[in-house]
């Protein structure tokens, strides 16, 4: 080895440390709060290595405030969503990929525009259906627009479907199978690795989601974790937020992604190679 | 095209289309005759006209204020968090023992939910006891009040931003991962040293993920609603007021549906204003790889 590979060595050492420490400290921060005492939350007496182990705040969390029920909402909505997600997008991006059909063409060009119009211009409108539908305070509003394929979910299985022989239909079709079966037994289980991308997407996306829910919830026994953490920091009448609480279930919002992204990164890797580098969120 | 697949290929799509119909095209409809409403959600609209336009444009400082602290925060954010990732995706790349574990340690800041990392900021910005000026004090420096101050409140959410930018790294990386080795090789016969071959052949090559990222960048920055909504709630003295929130707080909180209707309308044409020009400024910077002109 030269002498000048090693000295690069140690520069990029020194300075992968250094921007690692950086990016680090603040999940060191939020668990020392997640340990502190009351006493110490009060005087917000907070400090970077944790002096305080109150293991307690990890179980009293469940009895004094909401947490298990918000934990709950969460899986409820995420499970239900990665459902709507996966399956209609799935659906849909067959017809796209594999069926030709008077006007297939101008519809997908349709299809990709919705990519372009920001969920701010919906917003409103889709509160207003839903409010008439009588769905504000329910899941419904943040559960059933998923089952409606998304178009980016859509793009990205149909470019995966794409590169599938179709030679693998026709002899299907020659064996008298028609598009419900080739979708079923064939297509369908090829596309497994992206639609195992698309459900992390789907999670990651609705597990931490907080404007959707901050517009259609107001009932706390109907928050999910996202939103539920956050009015937990709305303490009245000049009280100091329980801010090791709140760190507590910023930590059980956060744990999740994490071991999801540590465990699904491989489909999200092969998703972004085959979708052509379309976005990690 | 075989007879019958048309039936079969409307039933397929079929989720897709109503969802269409029905939350994206009705929405869409309903949102402009709405911006030239007054509605209220209570009683029933009036039709006013450019009313909420004119008004919004010409005499509402309000939303100005918002849409200068939005750009504010998209110029210097977008630029820094790109220049960042490239640096840190250029030391990522290094093959050197336990590199996968610096990669899985960038990345994760990113995948952390918007209101923790938000409510972690509240604390790690925090005046006196916060980390940040904690650490800056052992430099002998004294941290502004941050959150609490008109001048550094939009620095410390672009300082929040930059904990996340290990999410575009991960394309960065793949992107040079890609780039063939020969080049260094005939690069370095050439005689060309590391920086040389950074500016001539890595950045180039990288061009076409740069442009992904600053457009999606783009999008996001204009489109910023938790950070401002939990850390400081537009304040303080409206100068970390930015759009999303604005147009938030008039629907919600005000009941202005139809004012909050143009406002959405004018962030749209304001997103697409900006992604075409950058999408036209691409002719000239962005390296595709000839015959590859249409990935």
């Amino acid at each position: 080895m030269t002498n000048s590979s090693a000295r690069d060595k140690v520069i990029s050492y020194f300075f992968l440390i250094i921007v690692g420490v950086l990016l680090a400290s603040p999940f060191l921060y939020m668990v020392s709060i997640a340990l502190a005492s009351d006493a110490t939350t009060v005087k917000s007496a907070f400090t970077f290595v944790p002096r305080e182990f109150e293991w307690t705040n990890f179980t009293s969390i469940f009895t004094h405030n909401n947490l298990g029920v918000y934990l709950k909402n969460s899986v409820i909505i995420t499970v239900f969503t990665i459902m709507g997600s996966v399956l209609s997008a799935s659906v849909v991006s067959y017809g796209f990929a594999r069926i030709k059909a008077r006007g297939s063409r101008v519809l997908f060009i349709v299809l990709l525009s919705t990519m372009m119009i920001p969920g701010e211009v919906t917003m409103v409108p889709q509160f207003i259906i839903f409010r008439h539908l009588e769905w504000v305070n329910t899941f419904y509003p943040l559960i059933v627009p998923s089952f409606f394929a998304g178009a980016f979910n859509v793009f990205l299985i149909r470019q995966f479907v794409m590169g599938i022989p179709k030679s693998l239909d026709e002899a299907a079709m020659i064996d008298g199978m028609g598009h419900p079966g080739i979708y079923l037994k064939i297509i369908m289980p090829l596309t497994y690795p992206i639609l195992a991308a698309i459900a992390i997407f789907s999670f990651s996306w609705n597990w931490g989601n907080f404007m959707g829910p901050l517009i259609y919830i107001n009932d706390p026994n109907k928050m999910p974790l996202a939103l539920g953490v956050q009015l937990m920091t709305t303490v009245g009448g000049g009280q100091m937020p329980p801010w090791n609480l709140v760190m507590v279930a910023s930590l059980f919002l956060t744990i999740p992604m994490v071991l999801v992204y540590l465990f699904g990164q491989r489909f999200v890797y092969e998703a972004n190679i085959n979708g052509g580098s379309s976005g990690i969120k | 095209m075989r007879r019958g697949d048309g039936k079969w290929f409307y039933l397929f799509i079929s989720p897709w289309l109503i969802g269409f119909v029905g939350l994206t095209l009705g929405p869409i409809l309903f949102s402009i005759y709405m911006s030239f409403t007054d509605w209220d959600l209570f009683q029933s609209p009036n039709f006013v006209g450019l009313a909420n336009y004119i008004n919004l444009l010409t005499d509402d400082p309000l939303f100005w204020k918002s849409v200068g602290n939005t750009f504010f925060y998209a110029l210097i954010s977008i630029p820094l968090g790109m220049s960042i990732s490239l640096w840190i995706a250029y030391y990522l790349n290094k093959k050197i023992k336990g590199i996968t574990f610096f990669r899985i340690l960038f990345y994760l800041p990113s995948v952390v939910p918007v209101v923790a990392s938000s409510l972690l900021f509240v604390h790690l910005l925090a005046p006196t006891e916060g980390l940040i000026n904690k650490a800056l004090r052992i430099f002998g420096i004294q941290g502004p009040a941050w959150l609490l101050d008109p001048t550094w409140v939009k620095p410390a959410l672009i300082i929040m931003s930059l904990w996340g930018v290990g999410g575009g790294v991960v394309l960065l990386l793949a992107g040079m991962k890609g780039i063939p080795q020969e080049m260094y090789e005939a690069a370095s016969i050439d005689g060309a040293r590391n920086t040389q071959s950074f500016f001539h052949i890595t950045f180039p090559m990288l061009t076409p993920v740069i442009f992904f990222n600053l457009v999606t960048g783009i999008i996001g920055a204009l489109q910023t609603f938790a950070q401002v909504f939990i850390v400081t709630s537009g304040g303080p003295d409206n100068s970390s007021q930015m759009v999303v929130p604005y147009l938030f707080q008039n629907a919600f909180q005000f009941y202005k549906m139809g004012y909050a209707s143009s406002i959405a309308w004018v962030l749209f044409i304001m997103i697409m204003a900006l992604t075409l020009i950058v999408f036209r400024s691409s002719a000239l910077w962005v390296h595709y790889e000839e015959g590859k002109a249409n990935d």
